[in-house]
């Protein structure tokens, strides 16, 4: 049981990651990103590619910093002249172009069949203790994502953002340069996106370009929501929540002997449903946004 | 009030979980797709599943108490298959899961299986990278190498030189082509080329216009459900079948086809036919009123049936004592698919493929 | 040539009905509406249940329209009218979720198993030396009739009057009388009517499953906004440029180019096609090819 707890608290860990970085761009700057899970891919592809070159894990890293920086450029300059909506459907072609490079390009990517045989990050002798020291460093990174993003959203750089969500041409009038804000913001979420899938990537010990369908962006987008846009803790707390459910739904099935196909389906009713349950019902989410509160 | 219905869900999932009643009967673990891109083979892979647990249950059990198989959705992504593995072997303690589909999900799912020193079983995944998950770990299926040889011979038979390839642009597809190629040129054979079509797509046409362009001796092609209805429809319409087709599992490929757009076809297909076989088909056919939806529910059928077969002669579930019977049950056993023996990686090595022909009045074996 | 041009007709026929749908709908209820994709699923369904319990294919094909167009009204009195008082964009991600239902339901009722129409297998016909089928036929008729029968509605008669009046200024539309909620649900009731027989068109000439309309997303999206998002008509013309594009990218063989027999672009990228001229249009068109003013979208 208390293995089983541990995989779940350590995929939790690594989606909180992830929403805490679209929340910083949906929930501050109204940046519908819909190709979240690209960024993600970033990271993992990194430590892929890396280690089917024979480089180290580090090399991996830099690589996937390198692969994400160039993905969060193009979003942040396709946001130059679009719309919410226009722009998230933007980034989910693009996350799609680059699933199917990562698909086709089957020389430099391993195609659809992926790059199996990741080395787990601790190799300890003992694969539980490697596990846990891996939990405890992405407990690491979550939480100092968690205050690096704070600090920014707390800072005079925070209230431009929550200018550029709720009146762009306002902050346009103001002086704000849009598009460097945009870049910014595009470059701090990524970062984490990126080490999450990094981090991911050495903990299943298996990259492939199933892992990106634009359908894991919608889970992430389901967490956000449930913990409610705008609030970094909420981020956190929707991850672990929809994880959860996620990972009960099996027993639900054993203790109630439900046929294994409505856990298909429940699983989509999780999402579909928790996204527009709380938008409807409570479009503040679990933990509020809190307004005010920036020192200037 | 949202906030407050999904903490009673919570809670009530929780109890739920309390109060699973401890189970007397044995289960195993299965991790398959039933939900995502997969699920058509995943389904039929619980249904294999499902007919093999019904016939040891009527046949008096494993170890005679009632044998259970877990079967859990992997939803087509690794972290939730991953779940779904780490809730079998953390919670319900089974000794042995099978699955999945995708070589992306089984290789994760088999080496922390492997770690945990439980007994792993393939039985949809073909890569070559499946050999190494390491020492528990089982294929029921031939992997790529063993099915490419198999069809390369049996095509460069037929007299053609010049072939193009046609198949899906997964991991199955690419590791088809991929392990077709190499054969068929080591027989001197040459592929034109090679088309990876993206599932899913309302028509194949303009796929199927770009292969005939190249005016090969035949068309080499594997596909599943909805898509290989679709092409040979559509290489019917457009006149393209009258070059010569080759179904990579045959009642896989048209399952879902009229039998006047495959009439024709040659191909080959996993042996239904030897003494288990036959009887599985009929099985199959009275429970779910269908012919074969794909080739994938036999290897299901066949992993729970070698697993039962193992356990009762090892008189234990115990991982390795079940390993060590299972090495000695997988020589020449009679399964659903065919012979099965193990190679000394534990893998299949060895499977008999029926050569098949479609012609006006049913199925040809060649 | 004649087949390249019959291949870009069919294919114009998938996504334009969806695209005229999406674009109709965003006229009047400003954002784009994912869950259409699955009202293009959910009509071939339901068409396909009333089939089977023995309605002729038109009379099915018709109810299930209806019933879809229904469903849209319904959908978006209660859901997405409300959320789209926290903007377009809550409003798309209402949209996704009430899809991920449809999906769900589907997988429930239908399972993930493709069906198709059953008509008699037929030799083809003989369309200037090219090979066309009578459902194929058929599809493109279901999709012209559709269009014709649209602008007729849109230029000629009052209700298109008020909607076109609507759509470019609510609060001028008002004033004059006209009843907008009417309008709007009219318009709402007509995209769902004409998703649905995009995919009955579809379904007709191919398959049917739970995954069509999500697999149709993307090459819809991209002929709305070439055509420009709220012009209906500009859809079909988006429609044809990504068929089009397509098509060529799929079956033009540059091999003569460089001295070689064969030369394509390979057949995994040929759906990417559809992408990149959307992220194209909207780096540089964002407002479709028919609008010329420069303002933010």
């Amino acid at each position: 049981m208390s293995e089983f707890a541990l995989h779940v608290a350590t995929i939790a860990a690594l989606y909180a990651m992830l929403a805490l970085s679209l929340n910083l761009q949906a929930g501050f700057a109204g940046l519908i990103n819909f190709g979240q899970i690209a960024l993600f891919g970033c990271g993992t592809y990194g430590a892929a590619l890396a280690f089917s070159h024979a480089l180290g894990p580090l090399a991996g890293f830099a690589l996937g910093l390198v692969l994400v920086v160039l993905v969060a450029l193009l979003f942040a300059r396709l946001g130059r002249n679009l719309g919410a909506d226009y722009w998230g459907i933007a980034t989910l072609s693009i996350g799609e172009i680059l699933r199917t490079i990562a698909t086709n390009e089957i020389d430099i990517t391993g195609g659809a069949q992926g790059i199996g045989g990741i080395p787990a990050l601790f190799d300890t002798g003992s694969p539980l203790s490697g596990r846990l020291i891996l939990f405890a460093v992405v407990l690491a990174a979550l939480i100092a994502t968690w205050f690096a993003f704070r600090r920014l959203t707390q800072s005079k750089f925070g209230l431009s953002l929550r200018l550029l969500r709720e009146e762009p041409q306002l902050a346009a009038a103001f002086g704000y340069d849009l598009d460097g804000l945009r870049r910014r913001i595009m470059l701090a979420a990524a970062l984490p996106a990126a080490l999450s899938g990094f981090l991911f990537a050495h903990y299943l010990t298996f990259v492939g370009p199933d892992q990106l369908f634009a359908s894991e962006t919608f889970v992430i987008w389901t967490m956000v929501v449930v913990g409610g846009l705008g609030s970094h803790a909420g981020a956190v707390i929707g991850a672990i929540v929809v994880q959860c459910l996620f990972a009960l739904v099996p027993f639900a099935k054993d203790a109630f002997g439900l046929p294994s196909e409505f856990v298909a389906a429940m699983r989509l009713v999780l999402i579909g449903g928790g996204l527009i349950g709380f938008l409807l019902l409570r479009p503040q989410g679990l933990i509020p946004e809190r307004i005010g509160g920036v020192r200037g | 009030m949202m906030v407050r219905i999904s903490a009673w869900l919570t809670v009530g999932m929780v109890a739920a979980v309390i109060a699973v009643p401890a189970k007397a009967d044995i289960a195993i673990g299965a991790v398959v797709p039933l939900s995502g891109a997969s699920a058509t083979q995943g389904e039929d892979q619980r249904r294999g599943i499902e007919l093999a647990v019904d016939e040891i249950n009527a046949a008096g059990g494993v170890l005679g108490q009632p044998l259970k198989v877990i079967v859990e959705d992997s939803g087509g992504r690794p972290p939730s298959a991953l779940d779904a593995a780490k809730k079998l072997v953390a919670v319900d303690k089974v000794p042995a899961v099978i699955g999945e589909y995708s070589s992306g999900i089984t290789l994760p799912i088999g080496q922390y299986l492997v770690q945990e020193g439980k007994l792993h079983v393939n039985i949809g995944s073909s890569s070559n990278k499946i050999r190494d998950i390491g020492p528990t770990a089982f294929s029921v299926i031939g992997l790529e190498a063993v099915s490419s040889k198999f069809s390369a011979e049996d095509v460069a038979a037929q007299g053609w030189k010049n072939i193009v390839i046609v198949g899906p642009n997964n991991a199955y597809g690419h590791g088809m082509a991929e392990g077709f190629k190499t054969e068929f040129e080591k027989l001197g054979g040459k592929v034109v080329s090679t088309l990876l079509y993206t599932e899913g797509q309302t028509s194949y046409r303009r796929e199927l216009q770009q292969a005939a362009q190249y005016k090969p001796d035949a068309f080499i092609y594997s596909a599943y459900g909805k898509d290989g209805a679709l092409i040979n429809r559509e290489a019917f319409e457009l006149g393209v079948n009258k070059t010569p087709w080759y179904a990579i599992y045959f009642s896989m490929c048209t399952a879902d086809s009229k039998p006047e757009y495959v009439v024709g076809q040659y191909g080959m297909d996993l042996n239904y036919i030897g003494p288990d076989g036959k009887s599985y088909e009929e099985a199959y056919k009275k429970k779910y009123g269908a012919d074969f939806k794909t080739s994938f529910s036999g290897y299901g059928y066949d992993a729970v049936k070698i697993f039962a077969a193992a356990a009762n002669k090892a008189g234990s579930v115990e991982p390795q004592a079940v390993k060590a019977a299972l090495i000695e049950v997988g020589k020449d056993y009679p399964g659903a698919t065919g012979t099965i023996t193990f190679d000394a990686e534990r893998q299949r090595s060895y499977q008999p493929y029926l050569k098949l022909k479609k012609t006006e009045t049913g199925m040809d074996v060649r | 040539m004649i087949p390249i041009i019959i291949d870009i007709v069919l294919r114009t026929g998938d996504i334009a009905l969806a695209a005229v749908a999406l674009s109709a709908g965003y006229s009047l209820v400003k954002f784009p509406n994912i869950a259409l994709m699955q009202y293009a699923t959910v009509g071939p369904f339901l068409a396909y249940l009333f089939a089977s319990w023995g309605a002729p294919l038109v009379a099915a094909a018709l109810a299930a329209c209806i019933a879809v167009g229904l469903i849209a009204v319904l959908l978006n009195i209660t859901v997405f009218d409300r959320l789209l008082k926290s903007g377009s964009a809550i409003a798309m991600i209402g949209s996704l979720a009430a899809g991920m239902l449809f999906t769900a339901a589907l997988l429930v009722t239908a399972g993930p198993d493709s069906r198709h129409f059953d008509f008699p297998v037929e030799a083809p016909l003989n369309v200037f030396g090219s090979p066309v089928t009578g459902p194929q036929l058929l599809a493109v008729a279901i999709s012209l009739a559709a269009f014709v029968l649209l602008a007729a509605l849109l230029f000629l008669t009052d209700i298109g009057r008020c909607m076109r009046a609507t759509a470019t200024n609510p609060d001028l539309a008002r004033a004059t009388g006209i009843d907008a909620r009417l309008v709007v649900r009219v318009i709402i009731f007509l995209s769902g009517v004409l998703a649905a027989l995009g995919g009955i068109g579809i379904a007709v000439k191919g398959e049917l499953n739970i995954l069509m309309g999500q697999d149709l997303m993307l090459p819809v999206f991209a002929a709305a906004i070439l055509g420009g998002l709220g012009n209906p008509m500009g859809a079909i013309f988006g429609a044809l440029v990504i068929a089009t594009a397509e098509t060529l990218a799929a079956t033009l063989n540059f091999g003569p180019l460089i001295g070689k027999a064969f030369l394509f672009i390979p057949a995994n990228y040929i759906t990417a096609a559809s992408f990149l001229i959307l992220v194209l249009a909207l780096l540089f068109r964002p407002h479709g090819l028919f609008v010329n003013e420069v303002k933010r979208v």
